[in-house]
C-alpha cells in the first residue's frame, strides 16, 4: 500500500493525535491500551494497518480525534510498545511530535510479579519501578528490589 | 535529614567502611563509656516474624548504649491481627520512639516504612530480600578474623535462593572487591541470576556446584545457611533438600589453615556440633559481633559521631 493510498484511506485531520511508526501488527495492541482508559471510550479512532514505511518496512498507524493525550496513556503505550511516534496535529499540520520510550521511573502502572512484595498486600501503596539498563529492558521494584524484564510485567490501570 | 538502613545496594563502599570503622571503635570502648551515648532515646522493635538473635542483639545493643526499648515480637500481639495495615502501624509507633527496627515476612516492607515515616528505619529482614545489619556484622567478622575482606575466596553453602543474608552479603562483597565465589546449593535452591549481575564483565567468578568438598578445599570463608522450611511453598520440596549439606569436623580436615565457618544462625543440622570446638568455627563470635555492629548502626542512625 502506498503513502498515496494512506492519504486516501486515512484522511488528514484538522486537530488530533497520531500514533505513528507502530511496528506492523502492534496497532491493535495500542488500540487495546487506549480503550483500557475510561476517559478514551468516546473518542473517535481510525486504525490503519500494514502501511509502507521507510523506517520499519511496514507500519501501523492510529489517529485519534482529540486534542490532548494524557501522560499516563502515553507512558502506558511507551511501556508496551516502545519507540512509537506520537504527533499532535493542529490545522492539518504536525504541531509537535515525540518518540516515546519507557521512562526511567514507572509509577503506579506496573504490577510487581513477586507475590511476596509488600505492594501486593498493601495495595494503597502503589508501585514504583526503576530502569536497570539504559535501554530500559529491565526494571527493578523499588520495594522488594526484584529485577524483571519489562515485557514480563503486567500493566494495571489505576 | 534522617538516614535509613534498608538495603546493601544503597550503600557506597565508603559508607560500608564507615560502619566497619565505627564498630571497631565501639568494640574498643569500655561499656561505662558506651552507656552514656543514648540516654532517653527509644528504639522500637517491630517484629512481624520470629527472631531470636536479631531482636535480642538490637535490644542488647540499645541497652548498652543507655537507651531503652519498646516493641513487639509477633504480629498476633498487635492491632495488625485486627486488620490494621502495615503503614498505619508505622504511623502509630513512630509517635513513641526515636528509631524503628523492623522485621517482616513481606519483601519491601522496610523500604515502605522508611518512605512513610519521619523516623530512621533499620531493616532487620524483609522476607527473602535484605538483612543489612546481618551483612554488616558478617563483614565485620570476616575483617576481624581474616584481617581483610578484599580478595578473599568466599563460599556460600545451602539455601542460596531464599536466604536474605546470602543475597545481602554477596552484593556487599562484590562492592568490596571480592571476586571469587563458590556457590554450593541443590538445583532447587540455587542463587537467582540477578544477584550475580554486574556491569564489569569478567571481573567476578561464580563457580556453581553441588559438591561441598570443592568449597572446603578452596575457600577462606564457608558461609553456611539453614534450609528454611518456612520459605518453601511446597513442603514436599523442603523434605527433598533439607539435609543436602551437613558440615562435619572430619570434612574440615581439607580446609585451609586459616579458613572460617560462618553462619547467620539458627542452625538445624547443617553444621554438626563437633565443628563447634574446631578452630574453624566462627559463628559464635559472629553473634557477639552482632551486638557491636548494631551499636555502631544505632549510633550512626541516631546522629552520634564517634
Amino acid at each position: 500500500m502506498s503513502n498515496k493510498n494512506e492519504v486516501l484511506l486515512i484522511p488528514k485531520i484538522e486537530l488530533g493525535i497520531v500514533v505513528d511508526h507502530i511496528p506492523a501488527g502492534q496497532g491493535p495492541k495500542i488500540l487495546d491500551i487506549i480503550f483500557q482508559h475510561e476517559e478514551m471510550k468516546d473518542v473517535a479512532v481510525t486504525l490503519g494497518l500494514n502501511y509502507d514505511s521507510k523506517k520499519l518496512g511496514k507500519k501501523d498507524l492510529i489517529k485519534l480525534q482529540m486534542e490532548y493525550l494524557a501522560p499516563e496513556i502515553i507512558q502506558h503505550i511507551s511501556i508496551v510498545v516502545p519507540g512509537v511516534t506520537i504527533k499532535a496535529i493542529k490545522n492539518y499540520n504536525v504541531h509537535s511530535k515525540v518518540v516515546v520510550h519507557p521512562p526511567k521511573e514507572i509509577k503506579n502502572l506496573l504490577e510487581c510479579k513477586n507475590p511476596n512484595c509488600i505492594t501486593n498486600s498493601e495495595s494503597h501503596v502503589g508501585t514504583l519501578f526503576t530502569a536497570v539498563d539504559d535501554n530500559i529492558k529491565q526494571v527493578k521494584c523499588f520495594y522488594c528490589e526484584r529485577i524483571f524484564d519489562l515485557d514480563e510485567l503486567d500493566v494495571v490501570i489505576p | 535529614m534522617k538516614k535509613d538502613l534498608i538495603s546493601m545496594d544503597d550503600l557506597s563502599v565508603q559508607e560500608i567502611k564507615e560502619y566497619l570503622t565505627a564498630a571497631t571503635k565501639v568494640e574498643a570502648m569500655p561499656l561505662i563509656e558506651r552507656v552514656q551515648f543514648l540516654p532517653g532515646r527509644i528504639m522500637a522493635t517491630l517484629f512481624f516474624e520470629p527472631s531470636t538473635r536479631t531482636r535480642l542483639s538490637f535490644e542488647s545493643a540499645m541497652h548498652q548504649l543507655g537507651g531503652s526499648v519498646i516493641g513487639f515480637a509477633e504480629k498476633s500481639a498487635t492491632s495488625v491481627s485486627k486488620g490494621e495495615s502495615f503503614t498505619d502501624t508505622i504511623h502509630t509507633v513512630e509517635n513513641y520512639a526515636d528509631i524503628l527496627v523492623i522485621r517482616h515476612p513481606g519483601e519491601g516492607t522496610a523500604r515502605l516504612a522508611a518512605k512513610e515515616s519521619y523516623l530512621p528505619v533499620i531493616n532487620a529482614g524483609d522476607g527473602s530480600n535484605q538483612h543489612p545489619s546481618q551483612t554488616l556484622l558478617d563483614l565485620y567478622t570476616i575483617q576481624k578474623d581474616l584481617g581483610k575482606i578484599e580478595g578473599i575466596k568466599m563460599a556460600f553453602i545451602g539455601d542460596l535462593k531464599y536466604s536474605r543474608t546470602v543475597h545481602s552479603l554477596i552484593r556487599a562483597l562484590m562492592k568490596l572487591d571480592v571476586t571469587d565465589f563458590t556457590l554450593v546449593a541443590p538445583e532447587s535452591l540455587k542463587l537467582q541470576k540477578y544477584f550475580m549481575s554486574n556491569d564489569e564483565p569478567g571481573k567476578y567468578k561464580f563457580k556453581q556446584t553441588e559438591d561441598i568438598e570443592v568449597a572446603i578445599k578452596n575457600c577462606d570463608v564457608l558461609y553456611m545457611t539453614r534450609i528454611q522450611r518456612e520459605r518453601f511453598p511446597d513442603l514436599v520440596e523442603y523434605e527433598k533438600v533439607k539435609d543436602s549439606y551437613v558440615l562435619t569436623a572430619a570434612m574440615l580436615k581439607e580446609a585451609k589453615e586459616h579458613a572460617r565457618v560462618l553462619h547467620p544462625l539458627p542452625r538445624v543440622n547443617e553444621i554438626a556440633y563437633d565443628v563447634d570446638k574446631t578452630k574453624y568455627a566462627g559463628y559464635f563470635p559472629q553473634m557477639k559481633n552482632g551486638v557491636i555492629m548494631r551499636q555502631a548502626i544505632l549510633l550512626k542512625h541516631l546522629g552520634v559521631q564517634l
